[in-house]
Parts: C-alpha cells; structure tokens; sequence
C-alpha cells in the first residue's frame, strides 16, 4: 500500500491518495512532477509538508531500487561488476553475499557476460540494465523507474518490462512516457501541473484521456 | 541534391558499422535498436567522424546541421534570445516558431527539456540546412511535444532530413525508412513500399499491416486510416 496524506513539495499537491496495486505507472506531461513524486516515494526527497508511507512506514524505511532516466549520470563505478555490488556494499553485507547477489542480478537482468567490462564500453542500452541489475541486487521491497524506457529500443524495453514483472517487489512505480507500456500496469496515475487527475486502472484512467495523445497507441487501433 | 554513402565502413574497439546507399531530398528515418549505430552513422554524416574505408559524397549539400541527442550540450548563450542570436537568426522568428514567446531574457536552462528540444529545432530549421540530421529529436519528450516536433519537422519543404529514432508511438511523415542492426545499414526504400519490410516498425503498424490494411505512411493516423477502409 501506498498512502499520501496532504502532500505539498514544490509543485507537487496532493492532499489525499491510496493506491494498493502492484504495479504502478506515473504518466502525464513533461515537468508535470512524475520525477519529483519518484523521488519522495524513494525516499531521495523529504516532503516539505505531508507524509508518504509505503508498507505502512517512511520511505526511508523501505528497501527501495532506483533506476533513473539516465543511467551515465547516476553510475558510480568504473567497472560493471563494482556497480552493481554497490548496493550490498553500502549496506556492509559480506563479501560473499555480495558476490552471489551481484551474479544473481546480473543473471536476472541476461547480463552476466558484461560483469567485467568497464561502464565507459557500454552502449546506452546495456548502461540501463546495469543500472536495473544494481537496483535489483539489494533485494528492493520497491522498485522505482524514473522514464527508464525512454532511451531503450523495443527488445531492451521489452526485457526491462519482463524483469520489473517477475521481481519479488511489493510495489513497481513506474514513470512513462510509452503509453502502451503504461496500459500493462494495475493502476495508472496521470499528473497535470503537481496533481493527480486521474487515477485507477488503466481502463478508467485512458477512458479519460481518450481525446488526448496519453492513449496507448495499440488501442487506438485495435479498439 | 544527394548524399552518398559508398562501402561506408568505420570502426571502434569490436563495433564496425558498415553502409551503403543514398539519401535523396526529403525525410529519411533511420531506426535500429540503441547501441546498433544510429549516432555514429549520424556523426559521420556531419562530417565530425572520418570513415575508416569507402566514402560519403555530397551532391549539391552545401550546408549540414546536426542536433544532438541531448539539447543541453549545444547551448551556448545564458538567454533564449541569445542563443538564437548565436545561431546567426533573428530571436523573434525563432521564438515565434519555437512557441517561446515571452521566454526571450530566460536561461535556457530554465526551459523544460521539451521547451529546449523545440528551441534547437527551430534554431536548426530556420538555417535551413540542405542536409539536416536529427538524433533522436523525440526522446523523452511526451506525446504533445512529439507531435510538435513532428509538425515542425513536416513543415520543412525542401532538403534533405535524417531522423535517427527508435521512438515507435509518435512519428512524422517520411519519405523513406532505413534500419541500422548491429552496425549494419539496410535500406527498406521509399513508403509506403518499404512499411511492410519495416522491422522496427512501431506496433501500431505492425497491427495494421497484420490486418491486412496498407498504410499510406508510418503515423498513427495513417494506421487508422488504413484499417477504417479495411473495415469499410
């Protein structure tokens, strides 16, 4: 469960919502505050007024992964293998651990073959499943994606898409700009200018937003 | 007016990418998964890498613009206006074109990201280069800025226009599609005979040509026009 209660931090307003679904996609236009509510669901900002609980507690008190937009901006090491080991470092875990935590995600994400390579070699593409492999090793109760998708073709989306299904998270907060990848998720939020317009299943939600181009392209054609 | 790439070949650490074919006067999209070669293609075009093997002739091209993928590297003025003035443009025509009127005196790193994709956009057509090259000018920007950016980009009536994309729900109309896998570049030809070749057609597309129906170009609407005479 996600619960905001009265919530007021830059342009963000919003006074009151619940949502109790897994998978979550954050839709709405450019500078409409997707990011900025990531980032307070993540624990990353404190809001200035209101609360945002995950689980029942703060979300510093979450086990949260992050995948931002742009993973050159937010990868730390120079090897792949020592990003994504990042997350059990920081948090002490012995070194065996970390190691069978590193594979494991690296296997998850079908990146076992790139451990070794150093970060600066990688194409866009594999730099953003480094940065999902390095989110999924310390075992997050939630997984955020800030427009992960945004740089990714179609066969990398699609392995982003699969990897975020079968985690073990309790929750996947997902901002998109891709409304069809937005129309799999179990709920839909749509932020205008810091408020939520809309929100509930994907249904409802692309029902309202049917005279926009918010609507998954496939059911334009398909419907 | 032409640009010609003849057994094009070029190389860095393991990656080759290899090309042969012509651009000709309108617009051209060049899509392929990232990582395939989309922007080095790019980069050679502009003249700001060397092929290694083979040659890029310009017939008739005397002027080249190329917009990188992420506007903020190419700003170099601490206001919108003098950033258009430092493109050699009247501030007011680019403002007006940009839909940023009232933004002049702004930083424009102030400007949202669609605000500075649109800014370099106009900048870049009002030039009016003879060869214009586009790397991924609709990532992440949502759907209501894509669709400008598609309208200003079919506003442009003469020249030679590359879109280097793999953006697959908002697209302009083009002349010809061209696909880039694995450092490899593949002609697919001119649209509408090359959609149903097309493998990185978005889904929309690939549904309509499922049906049946043959869109007439690559845009959603072209899908639905499509499959509404399919239909009857």
């Amino acid at each position: 469960m996600i619960r905001i209660t009265g919530l007021r931090h830059r342009l963000l307003d919003i006074p009151d919502l619940a949502v109790d679904a897994r998978h979550i996609a954050v839709i709405g236009p450019n500078g409409s505050g997707k990011t900025t509510l990531l980032s307070i669901c993540s624990g990353i900002e404190e809001p200035e007024v209101g609360a945002v609980r995950l689980l029942g507690r703060p979300p510093s008190a979450v086990k949260v992964g992050w995948v931002g937009e742009f993973p050159d901006r937010t990868l730390l090491f120079s090897r792949v293998y020592d990003e994504i080991a990042s997350t059990p470092r920081f948090r002490h875990r012995p070194c065996p651990e970390t190691d069978s935590a590193v594979r494991a995600a690296a296997e998850v994400v079908g990146i076992p073959h790139l451990l070794d390579k150093k970060v600066t070699s990688l194409s866009g593409g594999e730099k953003a499943l480094v940065a999902l492999a390095a989110a999924c090793a310390g075992d997050p109760e939630v997984l955020v994606l800030d427009e992960a998708d945004s740089h990714l073709d179609a066969v990398t989306a699609e392995r982003v898409r699969r990897v975020v299904q079968e985690s073990p998270a309790n929750h996947v907060i997902w901002c998109t700009q891709s409304m069809d990848t937005a129309a799999a998720a179990d709920c839909v939020l749509f932020l205008e200018n810091g408020r939520v317009c809309h929100h509930g299943t994907p249904e409802e939600v692309f029902a309202a937003l049917e005279e926009t181009c918010f609507y998954p392209t496939l059911w334009r054609v398909c419907r | 007016m032409r640009v010609e790439l003849i057994d094009l070949a070029f190389s860095r650490d393991a990656f080759v990418l290899r090309g042969s074919g012509a651009f000709d006067e309108g617009v051209h999209l060049v899509s392929g998964p990232v990582g395939s070669g989309k922007s080095t293609l790019a980069l050679l075009l502009a003249g700001l890498l060397w092929p290694e093997r083979g040659d890029i002739r310009r017939h008739g091209v005397l002027t080249t613009q190329l917009l990188l993928q992420f506007p903020e590297y190419h700003i170099t003025s601490s206001t919108v206006a003098g950033e258009a003035a430092s493109w050699g443009l009247l501030p007011e025509d680019v403002l007006a074109l940009a839909e940023l009127s009232g933004r002049a005196e702004d930083d424009p790193f102030h400007l949202s990201r669609g605000e500075l994709k649109r800014l370099t956009l106009a900048c870049a057509l009002l030039r009016d280069p003879d060869l214009l090259l586009l790397d991924e000018p609709f990532s992440s920007l949502d759907c209501t800025a894509k669709r400008k950016a598609c309208g200003m980009l079919e506003e442009r009536e003469a020249g030679i226009t590359i879109i280097f994309s793999h953006e697959r729900a908002v697209l302009p109309r083009v002349d010809a599609i061209w696909e880039i896998e694995e450092g490899v570049l593949a002609a697919r030809g001119s649209v509408p005979d090359a959609i149903p070749s097309w493998r990185h057609a978005p889904p929309y597309l690939r549904y309509a040509l499922e049906q049946g129906a043959r869109p007439a170009n690559i845009r959603l609407s072209d899908a639905r026009e499509a499959l509404c005479r399919t239909r009857g």
